[in-house]
């Protein structure tokens, strides 16, 4: 069975059904803020780390390029290296946007990872709950929320 | 604007009784090329997943020893897949259960031979 590890359990249903269907080697579900919500395929902690703050900076520059060249942002970048390929995408859903950071090789495709992207996407939307109360992204706990999450996400304290 | 490389060969394609759609797809990315289908058909979908198909089947051929594949064929209660490929790019047939199979692919091995896949 597919390992995904959670900090939100909402999450897990569809990310699971991405990381099926696709096919894919890595997939990180985080806010745009760079917090993880749900990964599959990452081995250490840091892995997560970098992976969340890189896909969120990409997010945020590709948003900002979006706007100045077509008026809005773009909402997904794919990036084909020589045996690896990269996919990032944004799923709106009631607790605001979330981005999916996934790499494939050549077992998925760029088709069928959109194809299933768009799936995960309703399905997220289905699955999130109404907002908490305080959804500020970084609040004065974020640090300690951080290191939480990453101990829930690997099974460490 | 100019017609892609690959208009005649899906006009071609269309043209047979019972196809309900042509398309070129891209293997590796699963991405459409260039498509002729009818209003309805998910031709994106269709791209990612017969790409897939097609990959599978012809890798599947090559570890068995059986060389090149040289035309696929689903069968489906509703209707056919069916493609063909060359230099990365597969060549895609959706018809009905009653279309002629025998002469959409000699369409589509025509349009394999005569290059246009390149």
């Amino acid at each position: 069975m597919t390992s995904i590890a959670v900090t939100e359990a909402w999450a897990e249903a569809p990310m699971r059904a991405f990381v099926d269907d696709a096919r894919v080697q890595l997939a990180v579900l985080l806010h745009t803020s760079g917090q993880v919500l749900a990964q599959h395929g990452f081995g250490k902690r840091m892995d997560v780390m970098s992976a969340c703050a890189l896909a969120a900076a990409i997010h945020a520059s590709a948003s900002e390029l979006g706007r100045m060249l077509d008026g809005k942002p773009f909402s997904g970048l794919h990036y084909a290296g020589r045996r690896k390929q990269i996919f990032l995408g944004v799923a709106e859903t009631r607790r605001g946007p979330f981005l999916l950071l996934t790499v494939f090789d050549e077992n998925a495709s760029l088709g069928l990872v959109q194809l299933y992207f768009g799936e995960f996407r309703a399905r997220l939307s289905t699955a999130a709950p109404e907002p908490a109360k305080d959804t500020t992204p970084l609040n004065e706990h974020f640090e300690g929320e951080l290191n939480r999450n990453l101990s829930a996400l690997f099974g460490r304290s | 604007m100019r017609a892609s490389p690959f208009a005649e060969l899906l006009a071609a394609l269309i043209r047979q009784r019972g196809v309900t759609g042509a398309l070129v797809v891209s293997e590796a990315d699963g991405i459409v090329v260039d498509a002729n289908v009818s209003i309805g058909l998910k031709a994106e979908v269709l791209a990612a997943l017969s790409a897939s198909l097609y990959r599978r089947a012809r890798l599947a051929a090559a570890a068995a020893g059986y060389g090149e594949a040289t035309f696929l064929q689903l069968e489906a209660a509703q209707g056919r897949i069916c493609a063909v490929g060359r230099s990365d790019l597969v060549l895609v047939a959706v018809t009905e259960p009653g279309a002629n199979v025998g002469l959409v692919r000699m369409e589509m091995l025509k349009g394999l031979q005569g290059g246009a896949l390149g």
